[in-house]
């Protein structure tokens, strides 16, 4: 079986009207066996910026700390917040430095452009590259049943109440086929002036 | 010199290289069944494909062995072509032997020991056998390769099983809606839940697309529907 | 005998001039050597009653079965000889068995006969099954069961013809049986009238004196499906039998006994 669903995961990001959700499942495990159901692997990169790192879970974290000190070095350096554009391009070019070892994550980038606040989403593969479509990404190991269940609930123009559904629905039926990820969902609603965190509760077996 | 570099001279080497012949194909193909209290429709698509290759844009995957059965198969084509001369044959005989036209629940039954009888060389094929049981509701079967027999009111199976069955589970099942029971769906609601599935599996998936051949299976008998689904 | 049957009737497979197997019609007159059996077939069940010769006293007569079950829905009455008929039961069972294993549902009572009678008919020539066997065998046998078209009673003979019956007696009482069953059997009997019937007529042809423990009663209901009476439940037919089934029975003289 593939390393990346060694720990098991499922990841999720859509747009919405002037909003972007992103969510994710809440366990951690090794193969079938769950070992926590509170394991976070959506990270806040900024004020309008998310990344969802799902897959191996060692480098889920080291990839969320090496992402935080260049992000940081970047403030630093251009005492301005990083557009998640930018963050993207970094988090891709980082990846490919690796081309031959991998990190075992497919990362998930949900935000909003500072600024204009358009939303932005974008996923990536193992080695860093980007796909960026209109609607919505998915990642970790219950993609299939993502994209199935985005596939349908998606629609153009969504308002944040609605994107909140739409993307806790997509996801939880999603995760219930898939045997190593759920126990619990985390739910991002990312406005311009307002950030929504919710945690799901959904059945944990 | 490390194993992984040495260059290999044909003439030299010390084993045999064998080519290992895969009996199997993948030629893909999904179908999806929702049963009712009365009724029972399911969807085939209708691409033949193996690959990157498309065979055929126009396959039926729906076998009718009665009046009020229908077998949809995915998977393996040349086993399907198999399996279901072996069915055919198996229903007639036992319409000779006994007088009487084989149920629904019976070829379910049978269909599962066909399978197993072939437990270590199996037909690689996802079976969904479908049809009236003996009170007249409607059933859903679905099998794995070796026969392993489920009954249910719907269910997805073939290559965009994985796309489609939560979405089942969600629409018909009613799964993870608050206060929403489930209940039998209409056969109107059933139909376009699946018109809707397959256009959702023809997006995503290559194996799935070009068309839908449904089979609507009521007291009265069977009767068909095309739909049309992205052909790239 | 010589002239007309002219050796003719040794080989199982080969037909006299006038085209009659005689080892057949043989095995078939073996039947009427055997102790009486009566199956009745009513809209609410299926009764069989069978006489068991209890030839010493110091024998065990709950040792002698001849009413056994093939399936919770099929039981057989059978006569002639006994081990030919474990054969046949054995491959009954398997049938059904096999039946349920394959469809998951109960063989018919008419598709249990056809397995039957395509074993009996096995007999002559050796094939790629394997050995043949040497005669045919020489066993009646009356199939009663329960399945989608009611209750219904089968009979079958050593040439492997099976036939539907309303009431059929077989064994070397059959005769006079067959008779009575005529007279008394009406379509709207009820269970417990055929099988006071049954044992009325049974106790008619029988030479010893029908008690207890010399007789075996089943019924096939859609309830309760094989039930075989208890010592006590016989008892209380033939409680009843006396007094009120005076039915006039005309066992004539033509009975073999």
């Amino acid at each position: 079986m593939s390393i990346l669903a060694y720990n098991g995961g499922a990841m999720v990001a859509m747009k919405g009207e002037n909003c972007v959700s992103i969510a994710a499942d809440r366990r951690f495990g090794i193969q079938a066996q769950t070992l926590a159901t509170n394991f976070e692997k959506i990270f806040e990169m900024g004020p309008h910026l998310y990344v969802g790192l799902p897959g191996l879970a060692t480098d889920t974290q080291t990839v969320m700390e090496k992402l935080r000190f260049r992000k940081n070095l970047y403030e630093l350096k251009e005492n301005r917040p990083m557009a998640p554009k930018v963050f993207s391009a970094m988090l891709s070019h980082m990846l490919y430095e690796k081309r031959f070892g991998p990190f075992f994550v497919e990362p998930v980038v949900a935000g909003l452009e500072p600024k204009t606040y358009e939303p932005f989403i974008c996923n990536m593969d193992l080695i860093g590259c980007i796909n960026q479509p209109k609607d919505f990404v998915v990642g970790g190991t219950a993609s299939a049943q993502l994209y199935g269940m985005c596939e349908a609930l998606w629609e153009p123009n969504l308002g944040p109440d609605e994107l909140f559904e739409t993307t806790s629905q997509a996801l939880i039926n999603a995760f219930d086929r898939d045997a190593i990820s759920g126990w619990g969902a985390t739910v991002y609603i990312i406005e311009k002036d307002k950030i929504t965190i919710k945690n799901l509760k959904t059945r944990m077996d | 010199m490390s194993l992984a570099l040495r260059p290999s001279f044909p003439d030299y080497e010390s084993v045999s290289k064998h080519n290992n012949f895969n009996p199997y194909s993948d030629n893909g193909g999904s179908v999806v069944a929702i049963a009712g209290d009365d009724f029972v429709v399911v969807g085939a698509d209708t691409r033949l494909s193996a690959g990157f290759s498309i065979y055929t844009r126009e396959q039926s995957k729906l076998f009718p062995l009665s009046a009020n059965t229908v077998l949809g198969c995915s998977g393996c084509w040349c086993d399907t072509l198999t399996l279901t001369r072996i069915l055919k044959s198996r229903m007639q005989m036992y319409q000779q032997e006994h007088n009487k036209t084989m149920s629904t629940t019976a070829c379910a039954q049978m269909l599962s020991i066909i399978l197993y009888y072939k437990r270590f060389f199996p037909y690689y094929i996802s079976n969904m056998l479908v049809g009236l049981d003996d009170e007249g509701k409607g059933c859903v079967y679905s099998y794995d390769p070796v026969g392993h027999c489920e009954r249910r009111t719907f269910r997805a199976s073939g290559s965009a099983g994985a796309l489609l069955q939560p979405l089942l589970d969600n629409q018909i099942g009613k799964k993870n809606m608050l206060n929403a029971k489930e209940e039998p769906v209409s056969k109107e609601a059933a139909l376009s839940i699946l018109k809707d599935v397959f256009i959702s599996a023809a997006e995503r998936d290559i194996y799935t697309g070009d068309s839908i051949l449904i089979n609507i299976i009521t007291k009265d008998g069977t009767t068909e529907e095309t739909f049309q689904l992205r052909r790239d | 005998m010589f002239l007309t049957r002219s050796e003719y009737d040794r080989g199982v497979n080969t037909f006299s001039p006038e085209g009659r197997l005689f080892q057949v019609e043989y095995a078939i007159e073996a039947i009427k050597l055997g102790s009486t059996a009566i199956g009745i077939c009513t809209s609410q069940g299926v009764v069989l009653a069978v006489e068991k010769r209890i030839t010493s006293s110091l024998m065990e007569p709950t040792t002698i079965e001849k009413i056994v079950e093939v399936d919770k829905h099929i039981g057989c009455a059978v006569s002639g000889l006994i081990a030919d008929s474990r054969t046949m039961i054995d491959k009954a069972r398997i049938e059904c068995q096999n039946h349920w294993f394959v469809y998951n549902e109960k063989m018919t009572v008419e598709s249990c006969a056809q397995a039957v009678s395509n074993l009996a008919i096995q007999f002559g020539d050796s094939d790629d099954d394997g050995a043949a066997m040497s005669r045919p065998f020489g066993v009646a046998i009356l199939f009663a069961g329960i399945d989608e078209k009611g209750p219904q009673l089968y009979h079958m003979d050593p040439s492997g013809t099976f036939v539907q019956f309303d009431a059929k007696a077989i064994g070397s009482g059959s005769e006079g049986a067959q008779q009575s069953l005529q007279e008394v059997y009406h379509k709207s009997m009820t269970l417990e009238e055929a099988t006071t019937s049954a044992l009325t007529i049974l106790k008619q042809v029988m030479e010893e004196k029908l008690n207890s423990s010399n007789v075996e009663v089943m019924t096939m209901t859609p309830n309760k499906l094989f039930h075989m009476f208890t010592k006590e439940q016989v008892e209380e037919v033939i409680g009843r039998l006396s007094v009120e089934h005076p039915v006039s029975l005309n066992v004539g003289g033509s009975q073999k006994v």
